[in-house]
């Protein structure tokens, strides 16, 4: 909403510079986005005349002028512009002025020649870029003539009006604001109303719910025109354009009171103005010239002959004023906000008129705006309005809301007697009366005692009041629990190398059926099917990201999300950690230690490590529709995650531009983690067993097993035997040739560490043996092991 | 004797002090205290020796043994010690470390954290509530009008059983005095969406920060207090903060929060929501919640709520609000943990 300063100072008395009152507006809640400043508002800055030009002694690019100011001395000035010739007039900035940027004006030597002031481009004078060099001005302008009167100074404010103060959506409206607000002083006009009528035949309502006040007031003899350059200028200044003279009036009216109006042409109207709901498809032709179909919810203003505006929305043009008008029906009504908002939306038309209906005109103010505009349109078409106004419907009495000053106070934590209360709200025209505060018509938005106590917070100001900053201290809920597990997962994947990435949760649906199951979430009104489902896993958003990364020239990849999944069936939404890596294993140093690609067991490794030691992740293999190779992860034997190798297919799509190696990406439900975890302490610290106090021996195994064998078999036979001093084993070698000739065709050597140990005492070398000899008994029996070497 | 001893103590000396490496060292070992070597072949000699000569000899050599053995014992300390500073020192300790390379954390993570920790020290708790949520949790039960523009499908992402996705944390609001009677002390971090076009300064799904405090004798005092005690733990005690009147529909009064700190350049910025809450709210909430526990005469409260995307871009001097979505490594590495 634009709000012009020179129309605002017509009802605001103030000396404040438009800095200052734009600071005590955004004080009391309008907030002034930017003032735009057209013309000159420089003090000290005036119309001169060039009287000679001379060379500047010490520099090529200088000359020096004598000017004359209107002073009756004239001025040495020093001059770098080049476009005048002796005889221009231009404007001269004289010593104190202060040019915009703050830069003041002042006698001084310019490369040794004395210089009493500036003369000025346009652009230096704030009023855009223009032409380079000086401003010549027009030969015919009167030397000394302050600039500001050539150009006078038009500041707007941009304001952000909140949706709750349509009665801001008029410059006394603002202006009413900054009085309340001790920014000047309101100038008040009263028009005189006439007297009112009820007449069917002329004004009815006939949809109660569209309208509760309707009138018309007849002015005969209008002489239809332009509008004087006071009332253009007033309507440019705000964005609006001059179409003619009572148009013109209607909104600078609506511009001033916020009281939308509009004119019909007399002669074009028969019989009785009537706010009704259309009859569904209703055509009519809206003051833009486009065709609307209307529906049963659209209200109109309708005569004998059909629809002639849609109500608070739109004149029409079968009855719009033109240049053959006469006489007007000058029309002034309350509208419904809601039947007009509905309206509005439904056509797509949204008007000045419109957006103040939607938010609620003063009901009171009807009166008073249909006589100030009757009032202008005689002073500048002419013309005789009738002596009566037409009205249907009432006008709403006064409200009352009640006020406790116990409540203020509690609620704002401030000390004030109820008489300074009174009197804030006096301010803003709010009486106090027998039962609490009369509110002014222009004040829909009050209506309960808590919308009284936030006027008193705005007069008070929040600057007064002091600051506390107690509180009672709420236990850690289960979101805590699950904000502090994700912190600490989060910190150790960051420590182990991982990056964290998020991405966003709208995401298109070709990416998600490969690595989700179950029904996937989709948005009805999304902005393009790129975003077009809320995604069901986090691994199609890691896989963009490899990608962007590769592209990049990055050569190692490992990054973690924890974010939110989404899915039909419940829980509808989860949190899950995703994981992938790709490329090298590690960053490139001067050792010259081998490279590796990652594969499959980096990232194992990583997740076997996020279990809880005393319940430990275990792996089985899956199938997976997306993954060739893949595990599935179970974390106190229930299902977690997956865990897969992207297909080669795959792959070669995320990694355009040819490089190599594996991808290898993981997705686990956060909460299964949580819920294996624990404190890091033991519900039962016994469970840790005691520290070992004495030594462990280690002794090594070569076996030769089939191709095909699993090492778990071999893991299991050794540890699953009950083998009490048996406390590890480890693998440490693996080892095929496809030659055949160090290991046969279809066998493969394992090298595994066996460990031994008691709680209680030293191990002997005997009953070591023992042990070992049983193990690979076992091993031979069930797993087909042979000892090599 | 006695001069043969002197001499020998001179030369074993001299050969000890000459010798240049471990090596020679060991061989002078040998040669002077081995069971052939010069002072046990001397010693051998102690038998021909008189019985008053003997122990006069016996010191001597005694003292000759001593000596060799700890010049010796001198020389292979001094000989370890150059060898070991001559390994140290052949180490061009310039080159690079060579850790693991290290992870990093999300700055919108990092900013979350932060924000979580200082209210954490003012006894809030956190809360969630899901992204999917009903239009009544949305919009109705924050006393939001039923034509209000920002329920439009222009606005607001819905999805095809008429529900939508939040377009804010408010919500959590809801959820959390519906389950709790109080009083309520929550933060809620989490995100919302708008039907905003994505460009460089707009994301359609955006990090939010709500906070809620229910209780008896809840004033505006309180609210003041708490946002500022907030933002001058995150930016600094040079923080200014500007509380600005303005409207939302679930809290009355209502104000719009500015901040300037040098950790935001130096500049206003328009950050934050807040109010204290509508009673409005608290009446839609015991509605549903079949009692009275929120009686806006017994309790009072207020709310808050900002974006973290625009602070995280100004903390992380990024121009386009997009990068903290595409998972850069080039900006993500930045943030190490």
């Amino acid at each position: 909403m634009k709000i012009s300063l020179s129309w605002l100072r017509d009802y605001l008395r103030t000396d404040k510079p438009a800095s200052e009152i734009a600071r005590i507006l955004t004080d009391a809640g309008l907030e002034v986005g930017a003032i735009e400043s057209n013309g000159v508002a420089i003090p000290k800055v005036v119309a001169a005349q060039i009287l000679e030009s001379v060379q500047h002694p010490n520099a090529d690019r200088l000359s020096v002028c004598k000017v004359d100011d209107g002073s009756g001395t004239p001025r040495q000035i020093v001059c770098g512009a080049k476009n005048y010739k002796i005889g221009d007039k231009v404007p001269l900035a004289q010593p104190g002025a202060v040019m915009p940027g703050d830069f003041k004006i002042k006698v001084g030597k310019l490369r040794g020649v004395e210089s009493e002031g500036m003369m000025c481009s346009s652009k230096e004078l704030g009023l855009g870029e223009g032409a380079d060099g000086l401003l010549i001005l027009s030969p015919d302008t009167t030397i000394g003539t302050p600039l500001s009167e050539l150009f006078p100074a038009e500041e707007v404010f941009e304001i952000e009006i909140t949706p709750n103060r349509p009665d801001w959506l008029g410059h006394l409206g603002v202006a009413r604001e900054a009085a309340a607000f001790n920014c000047g002083e309101l100038i008040a006009s009263s028009p005189a109303l006439p007297s009112t009528k009820k007449d069917a035949s002329v004004a009815a309502i006939a949809a109660p719910e569209a309208a509760s006040f309707y009138s018309i007031r007849r002015i005969d003899g209008v002489k239809v025109g332009p509008s004087p350059e006071w009332l253009r200028k007033r309507l440019e200044s705000v964005g609006l354009r001059s179409i003619n003279n009572i148009v013109d009036v209607t909104n600078f009216v609506m511009f001033e009171t916020a009281q939308p109006l509009h004119a019909f042409d007399a002669t074009k109207i028969e019989g009785a103005l009537t706010v009704r709901f259309t009859n569904e498809g209703e055509a009519f032709t809206a003051l833009d010239g486009k065709k609307h179909k209307l529906s049963s919810n659209d209200p109109v203003i309708a005569d004998a002959r059909g629809a002639q505006a849609v109500a608070g929305i739109t004149g029409g043009t079968a009855s719009g004023v033109s240049e053959t008008t006469t006489s007007v029906l000058l029309e002034s009504a309350v509208f419904t906000p809601t039947v007009i908002r509905r309206s509005s939306r439904a056509l797509g038309i949204s008007t000045d008129s419109s957006y103040r209906f939607e938010r609620g005109v003063d009901a009171q103010g009807a009166l008073a705006a249909s006589a100030r505009a009757a009032a202008l349109i005689v002073e500048i078409a002419g013309g005789t309005p009738a002596s009566e106004l037409i009205v249907a419907g009432s006008l709403p009495a006064l409200r009352t809301v009640p006020l406790r000053g116990d409540r203020v106070r509690s609620l704002l934590g401030i000390t004030i007697d109820d008489a300074a209360i009174a009197a804030l709200l006096a301010k803003l025209g709010i009486k106090q009366v027998v039962g609490g505060f009369e509110i002014p018509s222009w004040r829909n938005d009050l209506t309960r005692e808590v919308d009284l106590i936030e006027e008193v917070a705005r007069l008070y100001g929040i600057n007064s009041i002091v600051a506390t900053c107690s509180g009672i201290p709420a236990p850690s809920s289960e979101a805590d629990k699950a904000y502090d597990f994700a912190r600490g997962l989060r910190r150790r994947l960051s420590g182990s190398g991982f990056h964290e990435a998020r991405s966003g949760t709208l995401t298109g649906s070709r990416d998600q059926a490969s690595y989700a199951t179950g029904g996937i979430v989709t948005v009805r009104n999304p902005m393009g099917e790129e975003h077009s489902t809320l995604r069901a896993s986090l691994i199609p958003g890691l896989l963009e990201a490899v990608s962007r990364n590769l592209r990049h020239g990055v050569e190692a990849i490992r990054l973690f999300e924890i974010g939110k999944v989404y899915r039909q069936e419940q829980p509808e939404e989860s949190t899950r950690l995703g994981l992938v890596i790709t490329g090298r294993t590690a960053l490139e140093n001067w050792r010259g230690e081998p490279e590796r690609s990652v594969d499959l067991f980096d990232l194992k490794g990583v997740i076997a490590r996020l279990g809880n030691p005393l319940d430990p992740i275990t792996f089985r293999p899956a199938t997976h529709a997306s993954l060739p190779l893949a595990l599935e992860i179970l974390m106190g034997g229930k299902p977690a995650g997956i865990l897969g190798v992207l297909s080669p297919a795959a792959t070669r799509e995320v990694m355009v531009g040819g490089n190599q190696g594996q991808i290898v990406v993981a997705e686990l439900d956060l909460a299964a983690i949580q819920a294996s975890s624990g404190t890091g302490f033991s519900k039962d610290p016994k469970s840790f067993g005691a520290i070992p106090k004495f030594p462990a021996v280690r002794r090594d195994l070569a076996l030769l097993l089939d191709a095909a064998t699993p090492y778990s078999l071999i893991e299991q036979t050794a540890l699953g035997a009950k083998e009490e001093l048996l406390s590890s084993i480890t693998p440490f070698d693996i080892f095929s040739d496809p030659e055949g000739v160090k290991v046969l065709l279809g066998k493969k050597s394992l090298a595994v560490a066996l460990t031994f140990q008691l709680a209680d005492r030293t191990l002997t070398t005997e009953e070591v043996n023992e042990a070992v000899a049983r193990i690979v008994t076992r091993l031979r029996e069930t797993a087909g092991a042979e000892i090599r070497g | 004797m006695e001069t043969q001893i002197e001499q020998l103590r001179v030369e074993a000396l001299s050969a000890i002090a000459e010798a240049s490496d471990a090596v020679a060292l060991k061989e002078a070992r040998v040669r002077y205290l081995g069971k052939t070597g010069s002072v046990s072949l001397l010693s051998e000699g102690m038998r021909t020796l008189s019985k008053e000569e003997r122990p006069v000899m016996g010191k001597l050599l005694n003292e000759l043994r001593a000596a060799v053995t700890a010049a010796l014992d001198e020389k292979e300390g001094a000989l370890t010690a150059a060898a070991d500073a001559a390994a140290l020192a052949s180490i061009d300790t310039s080159l690079p470390g060579t850790a693991p390379e290290a992870g990093s954390l999300h700055p919108l993570t990092l900013l979350v954290d932060r924000a979580v920790q200082i209210f954490r020290r003012l006894g809030f708790a956190i809360a969630d509530g899901p992204d999917i949520e009903t239009e009544w949790h949305c919009f109705d039960a924050l006393n939001t009008p039923a034509d209000h523009p920002a329920r439009n499908e222009q606005d607001t992402f819905y999805l095809p059983d008429g529900r939508l996705l939040r377009t804010h944390t408010s919500s959590i609001q809801i959820r959390t005095m519906l389950a709790n009677p109080p009083p309520i002390r929550i933060i809620a971090p989490g995100a919302a969406y708008r039907r905003d076009e994505v460009d460089a300064t707009h994301l359609a799904q955006f990090t939010q920060m709500e906070g809620l405090y229910v209780a008896p004798g809840v004033s505006l005092a309180d609210l003041k207090g708490t946002i500022e005690f907030f933002f001058r733990e995150l930016f600094g005690p040079g923080t200014e903060i500007r509380f600005r009147p303005h409207f939302f529909p679930f809290t009355e009064p209502s104000y719009e929060i500015d901040l300037r700190a040098e950790a935001l350049g130096g500049k206003w910025m328009e950050l934050a929501g807040c109010g204290m809450v509508d009673p409005a709210v608290f009446e839609e909430v015991n509605k549903q919640r079949g009692d009275s526990a929120y009686d806006p005469e017994k309790v009072s409260g207020f709310a808050f709520g900002f974006g973290l995307d625009r602070l995280a871009m100004n903390l992380t001097g990024v121009s386009d609000i997009r990068m903290l979505t595409e998972n850069d490594l080039r900006f993500l590495s930045r943030f190490t943990a």
